[in-house]
């Protein structure tokens, strides 16, 4: 695969940062008596990636099936280059394009053949081998989709939705079934894409995915979006996390309290680990203030804190967090 | 908060539908070919025909006899089978399989997708009818059709009429396989009340004057005075031979009737087809 980045949409130089390409407001979807989708608000700017993310049934693909035109909001505005999608007018499909959540390919064709067809059927396209070459398929053209693997199929749906030189561009969960080469391969491409300016809707399960790519993301939950922001601050409002090895001769009643920080107790290898959870608005100084303390702790006790780490909240414990329900309790 | 979206559109490349629906039409030919159920499809409305061979054969007006009136009518049946049956089949497959919202998704217009498959089912109806053109050829000892123009015609619009109502089908199923049987509710009827199977002249009056309302029965027509020359279309009892403009004059209410169709089933498809396999 090739990894440089394309020439998506710098042939036409449309590097464009007056204002976003895509903006979502109070968004609800209704199927009858269910809300699907629960008053979700966000935009997208030119060469910006905003990450979707959240459990199955959070309201994602209809988020997005109504950003590409396909369903019409309950209420609500969605507006792509300030035009509403719904019925996909010319000024909304010929600028965008998508990689959906399944493969959407015909079977009895060959790669050459399927890629052949988008390059025919699109009014500007990119060329077909630098593509497949793009995506690693150079050597896949006369074989027939159906004997493709499912990594190979997600590789041919990314390069069928960049044939057009899209200017948004909506990727529904594009690496999966991929192996990690191939994942890795497919980051490149994406960040590639930034970089020409277009503007990028990605869902995803692989959360180290968003971590690499997202400027900003959103963590969708029963239709409703519970925490959104760019990565660091998202990460920033669920604290820096503090844990060592539980002495011994230490109870978990004897553990010091620290201002804002929550204490935790949990059993790993069959040893206690404590957790301390640094809360508070400074963010820069919060875990060293917390290790300070519980070090002045320790040397009064004359202990020693095994194993101890810092790190800072991860995205998975953050989307765990909203999963479980406890943001219902953190943004109330 | 951003009220509005920017990003003004800039000069892009165009290109225009009638490449798309040829470029597309060729591909749905070749998909077509390579898929072994689309066979059928050919060989059933040739089956039919051969089947009129097996009428008698009296003659009804000088050079045609029953068995070949039927063969000619069985003509507005090509596109029925096909039509109905190839794009409910295959574009049911499509849309369970994304195929048709990833065409979508990459900016091809929906008329561009009706197009080509309404293209390939066409294309093949106006072949199947140039086989049986050859078959009444031969068993008629010789007769070619008087007016070939209004034979293509009335050929190339059933074959939109039928795609049409075949992509009707569509919503209504959940898999290729429900809209195969389901499918055969039109095409059964419709085959039945087109004059192919069941000769319209053995029907009372007012039992006539309702079926040509029916979208089978004025492609049937059509090729029938086509072929023979004479204004077919109150029945043969009292049918006379036309000339060139005069048969096109006769054939007007039948080319409304299917256009009167075609427009009907065209709004319909618009209002009722469904591109996305989640049910709402």
């Amino acid at each position: 695969m090739t990894t440089t980045a394309n020439t998506a949409a710098a042939d036409q130089g449309r590097q464009d940062t007056t204002g976003p390409a895509v903006v979502v407001r109070d968004l609800r979807q209704h199927y009858g008596d269910f809300e699907a989708v629960k008053g979700v608000s966000f935009e997208i700017r030119p060469g910006e990636l905003f990450a979707l993310l959240g459990t199955n049934g959070a309201g994602k693909t209809t988020t997005i099936e109504t950003m590409e035109g396909f369903r019409r909001p309950s209420s609500g505005s969605v507006r792509v280059f300030g035009l509403d999608p719904h019925g996909q007018p010319s000024g909304v499909r010929e600028r965008t394009n998508a990689v959906l959540q399944g493969s959407g390919l015909l079977d009895d064709l060959s790669v050459d053949e399927t890629i052949g067809l988008a390059h025919d059927l699109a009014a500007n396209p990119r060329d077909t081998a630098e593509l497949l070459d793009l995506v690693g398929l150079s050597d896949k053209g006369g074989v027939a989709v159906r004997q493709l693997s499912g990594g190979q199929k997600r590789r041919l749906d990314l390069a069928l939705a960049l044939v057009t030189r899209p200017e948004v561009l909506y990727l529904d969960e594009p690496t999966t079934g991929m192996d990690p080469e191939a994942r890795h391969e497919t980051w490149q491409i994406i960040s590639g894409l930034k970089k020409h300016g277009v503007a990028i809707l990605l869902t995803t399960h692989y959360l180290e995915e968003a971590e690499r790519l997202a400027d900003r993301l959103a963590i969708m939950h029963r239709g409703e979006v519970r925490v959104e922001g760019t990565l660091a601050s998202v990460l920033a409002g669920w604290g820096d996390r503090v844990s060592f090895l539980l002495p011994e001769d230490v109870r978990t009643g004897d553990l010091p309290e620290l201002p804002e920080a929550e204490i935790a107790v949990e059993t790993r290898d069959q040893a206690l680990w404590a957790t301390y959870t640094a809360m508070g608005g400074d963010v820069a100084d919060r875990a060293h203030r917390t290790v300070a303390a519980l070090i002045a702790w320790a040397a009064e006790r004359g202990i020693t804190l095994q194993h101890l780490q810092v790190r800072g909240a991860s995205l998975e414990d953050v989307f765990l967090r909203v999963a479980d329900g406890a943001a219902d309790l953190l943004t109330d | 908060m951003t009220t509005t979206a920017a990003a003004p559109e800039r000069s892009r490349p165009t290109i225009s539908r009638t490449k798309q629906v040829l470029r597309l039409t060729r591909t749905e030919f070749t998909l077509f070919v390579r898929y072994k159920t689309a066979w059928m499809f050919l060989f059933l409305p040739l089956f039919l025909a051969f089947v009129t061979l097996q009428l008698p054969n009296d003659e009804v007006i000088p050079g045609f006899g029953a068995a070949e009136l039927a063969m000619i009518a069985s003509m507005g049946t090509i596109g029925l089978i096909l039509g109905v049956g190839h794009p409910s089949n295959v574009f049911t497959a499509r849309r369970e399989s994304l195929v048709l919202k990833r065409f979508r998704v990459s900016g091809v217009p929906q008329s561009v997708i009706f197009g080509a498959v309404i293209g390939v089912v066409v294309l093949f109806s106006l072949v199947i009818a140039a086989l049986v053109v050859g078959l009444v050829f031969a068993t008629s000892g010789g007769t070619l059709p008087r007016d070939p123009l209004m034979l293509v015609v009335a050929v190339i619009l059933s074959g939109v009429m039928y795609s049409l109502m075949g992509l009707l089908v569509t919503p209504f199923v959940r898999n290729a396989e429900a809209a195969q049987m389901a499918a055969m509710v039109p095409m059964m009827i419709l085959l039945f009340t087109g004059g192919g199977v069941i000769p319209l002249e053995f029907l009372p009056e007012t039992a006539r004057q309702v079926m040509t309302f029916v979208p089978s029965v004025p492609a049937g027509e059509m090729a029938q005075a086509a072929y023979t020359g004479y204004d077919a279309f109150g029945g043969f009892g009292s049918a006379e031979e036309k000339g060139y403009l005069g048969l096109w004059v006769s054939a007007l209410p039948s080319l409304g009737v299917l256009l009167a169709w075609i427009a009907v089933l065209t709004l319909l498809v618009r209002r009722y087809f469904r591109w996305d396999p989640r049910q709402p």
